[in-house]
This record gives C-alpha cells, sequence and structure tokens, in this order.
C-alpha cells in the first residue's frame, strides 16, 4: 500500500509542482467530423530554462537584433513605457465593410482583436513582457529577464484564432 | 479602533481625491477618418504622453531634446532657400503685436486660402474648388480644410533657437488645449483630430 501510494504520490507531486510553476497550453481544434483537437502542455518552467540557458547554447550573434533596429530600441521602450503608464481605453478601431480591427489597452495588457467574416482573432500582448522581450542598449536580447518575465503572464489567453470551424488558442496557466 | 477606521477611511478619500483629477484631466488625442466610398471608419485615441513618446521615436525627425532642425541641408542640396524658422518667429513676433488679423488671403482657380488670427487662434480655411473634366463633369468634388491652432502652440513651437522648431513646448501646450485642432471634408472622406478627456469618441462640440 506505501509502495502504490509512492509510484503514484510522486509524479503527481512532480506534476503538480510543474503545474504550480506555470503551463503554456497550445489547443488546436480542427473543425469538421475528421478534425483534429491538439493539446501542447509546455511547463513554463522548461520555456524558462531555455531562455536562461540560450545565451550558453546559442551564438552570440544569434541573440542580437541588428544594429539598424537596436539604435531604435530605447525608442520603442519610451513607446511601450508611456503605453503601460496611459490610461485604458479603445486605442484604434477601424471598421470597414469585412473586417473589424480594435486595439484596447485594458490594465497592463494591449488587446488586439480582429474580426473578419470568417476569421476572429484576439491576440492579448502584457505589456511587462514585451518590454521585457526588448533588447538591451547593446542589442543583446535579454533572455534571463524574459523568462523572469514569462511567470507574470500567467492565467492570461495569449492568443485565441477562430477560423471557420477551426480554432487554436494559446494560454498561460 | 472606531477612531483608526475612520482615520482609514479618511485616509483613502484623501487618496481617491487625490488620484481622480489626474485621471480625469489626461488629455486625449484623437483621429477621426471617415471614407463613404469604402465604407471604412478608423477611430484612434491616444493620451498625449504616448504621442509625446512616438513623437520622440522619430529621430529623423526631432535631433535632440525635442526640437526640430530644419533641413538646411536639404534647402542647400536644392539650392532653395525657403522662410528660416528664425525669420518666421520676427515675423510671428510682430504679428502678435498687430492682434486679429486676415494673415494671408489666396484666391486662385483651383482654391482660396485664408489665414486668420482670431483671439487666441490661427484659423486656416483651405476650399478647393470641384474640378471638372474637358466635358465639365466633375472629377473631384470641393473640398474643405479647417484648421485651428492655438496662438499659444504657435508661441511654444518657436520658441527654440536659431532653426530650431520646439516640440517639447509644443506638446505641453497641446495638453492644455481641448476642442478640434483640424476638420478635413471632401465629397468623400472627413478628417477630424481634436482633443479631449475622454478615451472613447463621444465627439466634442463642435469647434471647440
Amino acid at each position: 500500500m506505501v509502495k502504490l501510494a509512492i509510484l503514484l504520490g510522486v509524479p503527481i507531486a512532480m506534476l503538480a509542482t510543474v503545474a504550480s510553476l506555470g503551463v503554456v497550453v497550445v489547443d488546436v481544434r480542427e473543425g469538421g467530423p475528421d478534425g483534429n483537437h491538439i493539446v501542447v502542455p509546455v511547463p513554463l518552467v522548461f520555456a524558462q530554462a531555455a531562455l536562461a540557458i540560450a545565451p550558453m547554447a546559442a551564438p552570440v550573434d544569434k541573440l542580437r537584433v541588428p544594429h539598424e533596429a537596436a539604435e531604435h530600441m530605447g525608442l520603442a521602450r519610451e513607446v511601450l513605457e508611456a503605453l503601460a503608464a496611459a490610461p485604458d481605453g479603445e486605442f484604434v478601431r477601424v471598421e470597414e465593410r469585412d473586417q473589424q480591427v480594435v486595439i484596447t489597452k485594458e490594465g497592463r495588457t494591449l488587446k488586439v482583436h480582429v474580426t473578419g467574416k470568417r476569421e476572429n482573432v484576439t491576440v492579448n500582448v502584457p505589456l511587462h513582457l514585451a518590454l521585457q522581450a526588448l533588447p538591451g542598449p547593446d542589442g543583446r536580447i535579454r533572455t534571463a529577464a524574459l523568462a523572469g518575465a514569462l511567470s507574470s503572464v500567467r492565467f492570461t489567453d495569449l492568443v485565441d484564432v477562430r477560423d471557420g470551424n477551426d480554432h487554436v488558442r494559446v494560454w498561460v496557466w | 479602533m472606531r477612531k483608526s477606521i475612520q482615520a482609514g477611511i479618511g485616509l483613502l478619500a484623501l487618496v481617491a481625491a487625490s488620484a481622480a483629477p489626474v485621471a480625469a484631466q489626461t488629455p486625449w488625442l484623437h483621429v477621426r477618418v471617415e471614407e463613404a466610398k469604402d465604407a471604412s471608419k478608423v477611430s484612434v485615441n491616444l493620451p498625449l504622453t504616448v504621442v509625446e513618446a512616438v513623437l520622440r521615436a522619430t529621430p529623423d525627425l526631432i535631433e535632440s531634446h525635442g526640437r526640430i532642425h530644419f533641413d538646411r541641408e536639404f534647402d542647400r542640396a536644392h539650392g532653395r532657400h525657403g522662410l528660416k524658422l528664425a525669420d518666421l518667429r520676427r515675423a510671428w513676433k510682430e504679428l502678435a503685436a498687430v492682434g486679429d488679423a486676415e494673415l494671408v488671403t489666396v484666391e486662385s482657380d483651383d482654391e482660396n486660402v485664408k489665414v486668420v488670427r482670431k483671439g487666441d487662434l490661427v484659423q486656416v480655411f483651405v476650399d478647393h474648388k470641384p474640378r471638372t473634366d474637358k466635358e465639365g463633369k466633375v472629377k473631384k468634388g470641393a473640398e474643405q480644410v479647417r484648421v485651428e491652432i492655438p496662438v499659444s502652440l504657435v508661441d511654444a513651437l518657436l520658441s527654440g533657437e536659431g532653426e530650431e522648431a520646439n516640440i517639447e513646448a509644443a506638446i505641453v501646450e497641446l495638453k492644455k488645449r481641448r476642442g478640434d485642432i483640424v476638420r478635413v471634408q471632401d465629397d468623400d472622406s472627413h478628417v477630424r483630430v481634436w482633443i479631449d478627456e475622454q478615451n472613447t469618441q463621444t465627439p466634442a462640440p463642435a469647434g471647440k
């Protein structure tokens, strides 16, 4: 009985630990009667570990943005910081015959919503994550900071795409 | 205990009272573009703090410290001798002494342009006349452009030195401005730019 408890308890405890640290879930549902349903859960800790060791594994130039882009990063940071500090509201609304695009800011998240005849796309950009994804003044992507910021986006729907009967969803649990 | 609760409520009220005006006074820049032909409507609402940051993100235009340097190299390269900002500044100072006046009037076959200083505003009126082809059919309808620039905004823009326009000072002035800045109306489209304190596009009273 004790052996069984250990056999079941250890993996359950490990799963619970991994889950408690966060999981990125990619959920793909294909439409139609033969449509597949694929769910890929990636423990956040794996993604964070991969990002943390990336500078050791990848060549330095692979983790650096081109010089032309790097010189605008300070300004991009300024814009993102201004957006993060700005009050909530609907920033952009484009209405056309077949399509509607709405960009709103809610809290520290920029929400992009595109509605078309068939498709419906929602992308939520956590501004904190976007700020951490920006490279430093030297053009290097700060993977460790990005890894740290990932935990702040838990319980967030990042992407939701509905195209006809197909549905793709990426969220962090 | 009761005193502690009262003190806590008092403190909360104080924080709320100090925070509320800040939220209410955030100026928002609104742009509304409507095109009848494409049945499209575009609305942009941005806090001026973001506009300020975006303006800073144009390094080719703004070289340093929020000041636009007029393109002397371009003038030299193209053999042009356009109006220097220093000349404009001098002219503006002299116009300020005159008070309300019709500054510019241009009447031509294609368009009428009028620039008027009225009170604390510089108003620009451009009326494009309808264009017709040889058969007399209307190729493009009439177009009206209305621009209202606060005098204080021009003062701020010209507060730089030499060939520099002071964008930072202009933004400070824009933050004080409420109401319409630009209106463009033609037979197909309508563009309006205005500032108010709302984060949505509930239209401000026209003209102000």
